[in-house]
């Protein structure tokens, strides 16, 4: 076994491939998709900068956006994700109001957390969605909980697909995590955002073989490495990945290999240019994942210039009506600060 | 009624909730084939098969980890470390992770789970086979922590501590599991001993003995030899070290005004000490003698015998600390 290295495909033979799996609508819903996830990310450092968000840090997903579509693109309903905090939009995908997600970022009363934690530390488990922490590569093992779950349940059709970053497979969650997951053949889908840098520490001080896929031969499971910024590359392989998991031979991990454009979090912008190589980040603004799926839109013959605005107005009126939602959405009251530590309810006796 | 040693109240609750309730099941270490390090399983993979007791990986992080996800999805997990100490290599997933699952849910998330597992001295564990960790979670929001000292109690906890809904660490003291007999009720009787809930275990009228796990024994017998001394001690069973009964604590401390806590944790930071806060704020005026504690030394728990001995407390030093309280 070796780790799979998907190389970039040729425009035809993409077209021939996703004919069968994938309608005109199902492409012009995944540009909708990567375009929703540019607009958040943008609006939101807007916002901070503009000093109507006061609290809390934005972390970017400015380049990031083919993985955050063509992984969560193939989920069912049924399935389970836990997203990491560069993949704000998956909680919409998976099901999650905007205005929710909004309410969520602003600590609002009404946001799924009522206001006790930030950003991506939410979740709903009835929309398959798990809540993750701020310790990347701890949610693995509750991933594999829940997969423990499903199969009690005899629910073996469902699939729990989890994300890190390439930094988070140094840790001992991941090492125990995946190896639990291998070992009682869970159906796992590991996706490592590979963005070169874990704050500020680069990929080869994280990983030391060549592709963070290759973890994947100590556990003798698959292993993919894609254009994290190629979106049908990067649905592909989750794909394939995710048929593996539902016809119950255990997990898969895909690495897809992207660039952080910007800094870890806003704060972090001016040290981001210091820290690594500025014609490294100018290299990587070439490969922009959109403007690359809308070349290739084009390049189909399925869509006018006319089809594929850039960007789509919907999705900027969806983000803009949220944001609003959430500043003026209630602050939660102070003592409601001591609610929700324990719950208080009789416990089940059947 | 029947006669059971403390391991096997212990074993009996878990068979008859995993017999009630299709939704418990235990994960650990060697819990399967072998039926555990000291047997508290034995016989559970044959009646419930291995998708209900799991023979996981040396990997307390991914143990605690599985029951965190399954019991947020509806399950009743029973996580064993194979030792107590060893939950260390765990920490994150009960602190970080378990704890907060509710509050970062919003309320909307309840985790169901037990970790439990032998903890404790008196048996040439040394190091790592030995130590009390209840201090650590004691301090942690959204957890709570039982530590039995008697079958009835071991068996009657269990059963609350698989019902109710939010992490629960369950500390069985080694040295009690096939030392310490009694009575529990027949299965066919839904037994239960709520959690949060002390037990006065031997009345007194001059000295209150606040205590829990195996350091129950040895106030009980520093109190039967301070009788012959016309000292009378009043024996507290916490039983739930968290949440805490102080309501049963004060009415006795009331009576007493004195008052003696027992642990066998190291002294410093130790739950000793936030009962004696506890009661120096609410109890000043009431209080005769200074609050005093019986403790391990601050030391690790060593190996031979004579140093395990001068390190972990004794029946002597409860009896000491009790004549001089008795003095004042």
């Amino acid at each position: 076994m070796s780790t799979r290295v998907r190389n970039r495909i040729g425009a035809e033979e993409k077209l021939e491939r996703y004919r069968d799996q994938l309608t005109r609508e199902d492409l012009l819903e995944i540009y909708r998709r990567m375009w929703f996830a540019r607009v958040f990310d943008e609006t939101l450092y807007d916002m901070k900068k503009k000093g109507r968000l006061r609290r809390g840090n934005v972390y970017g997903s400015r380049g990031q956006e083919a993985i955050q579509v063509g992984t969560s693109y193939p989920l069912r309903p049924t399935d389970f994700v836990s997203p990491i905090h560069r993949d704000m939009p998956i909680f919409v995908f998976k099901g999650m109001s905007t205005r929710q997600v909004m309410c969520q970022i602003w600590g609002k009363a009404n946001a799924p957390t009522r206001g006790k934690d930030s950003w991506s530390h939410m979740g709903d488990l009835k929309l398959g969605i798990i809540h993750s922490t701020s310790m990347l590569g701890s949610t693995i093992p509750v991933a594999c909980g829940v997969a423990w779950a499903l199969r009690l349940d005899g629910k073996t059709d469902s699939v729990v697909m989890t994300y890190l970053g390439e930094g988070a497979t140094a840790t001992g969650a991941f090492h125990e995590g995946m190896n639990y997951a291998a070992v009682h053949k869970l159906p796992i889908i590991l996706i490592v955002e590979n963005n070169q840098y874990a704050y500020s520490t680069p990929v080869e001080l994280e990983v030391p073989t060549p592709r963070v896929a290759d973890r994947a031969l100590g556990y003798g499971i698959p292993g993919y490495s894609v254009d994290g910024n190629d979106v049908l590359e990067v649905y592909d392989a989750t794909c394939a990945a995710i048929a593996h998991a539902r016809a119950g031979r255990g997990p898969s991990i895909v690495e897809c290999v992207t660039y952080r454009l910007q800094g870890h979090a806003d704060h972090d912008e001016t040290r981001a240019r210091q820290y690594r190589p500025v014609e490294e980040i100018e290299m990587w603004e070439k490969r922009d994942p959109l403007p690359r799926y809308r070349e290739y839109l084009l390049s189909t013959g399925l869509f006018s210039e006319e089809d594929l605005p850039t960007p789509p107005p919907e999705v900027v009126a969806e983000i803009h009506d949220a944001v609003e939602y959430a500043i003026h959405s209630p602050d939660p009251e102070p003592h409601t600060a001591l609610e929700d530590i324990y719950d208080e309810s009789a416990g089940v006796s059947r | 009624m029947r006669e059971v040693t403390f391991l096997e109240a212990i074993r009996a609750a878990l068979w008859e909730e995993m017999e009630r309730d299709p939704n418990v099941f235990l994960i650990g270490e060697d819990i399967g084939r072998l039926g555990g390090a000291f047997g508290v399983t034995h016989g559970f993979l044959e009646r419930f098969g291995a998708d209900r007791v799991v023979d996981a990986p040396i990997s307390e992080t991914a143990i605690i980890g599985v029951a965190v996800g399954a019991a947020a999805m509806g399950k009743r997990p029973v996580a064993e470390m194979q030792f107590m100490d060893f939950i260390s290599c765990g920490f994150d997933q009960v602190v970080n992770v378990a704890a907060t699952y509710r509050y970062r849910s919003g309320g909307s998330v309840s985790l169901p789970m037990v970790i439990r597992g032998p903890s404790g001295g008196y048996v040439g564990g040394s190091l790592y086979h030995s130590q009390q960790f209840e201090a650590w979670f004691f301090h942690v929001p959204g957890l709570k922590v039982v530590q039995p000292a008697f079958p009835d109690d071991a068996y009657g906890l269990m059963k609350a501590a698989i019902r109710d809904n939010n992490p629960v660490l369950f500390f069985e003291h080694k040295y009690l599991y096939r030392r310490i007999k009694g009575l529990i009720p027949q299965s066919s009787d839904d037994f239960i001993v709520p959690l949060g809930e002390a037990r006065i275990r031997r009345p007194g009228q001059h000295i209150t003995v606040v205590t829990y796990g195996a350091m129950v024994h040895f106030a009980l017998d520093a109190a039967h030899q301070l009788e012959a001394e016309g000292i009378s001690l009043e024996v507290i069973d916490l039983r739930t070290i968290k949440p805490l009964d102080m309501e049963t604590v004060y009415n006795s401390v009331r009576k007493t005004s004195k008052v003696l806590i027992v642990y066998e944790a190291p002294l410093t930071g130790g739950v000793g000490a936030e009962i004696a806060a506890r009661i120096a704020e609410h109890l000043f005026e009431w209080l005769d003698a200074p609050i005093m504690r019986v403790a391990a030394k601050d030391s690790f728990v060593p190996f031979a015998e004579p140093l395990e001995k001068f390190v972990l407390p004794s029946v002597d030093d409860i009896v000491l600390a009790a004549r001089q309280l008795a003095r004042y």
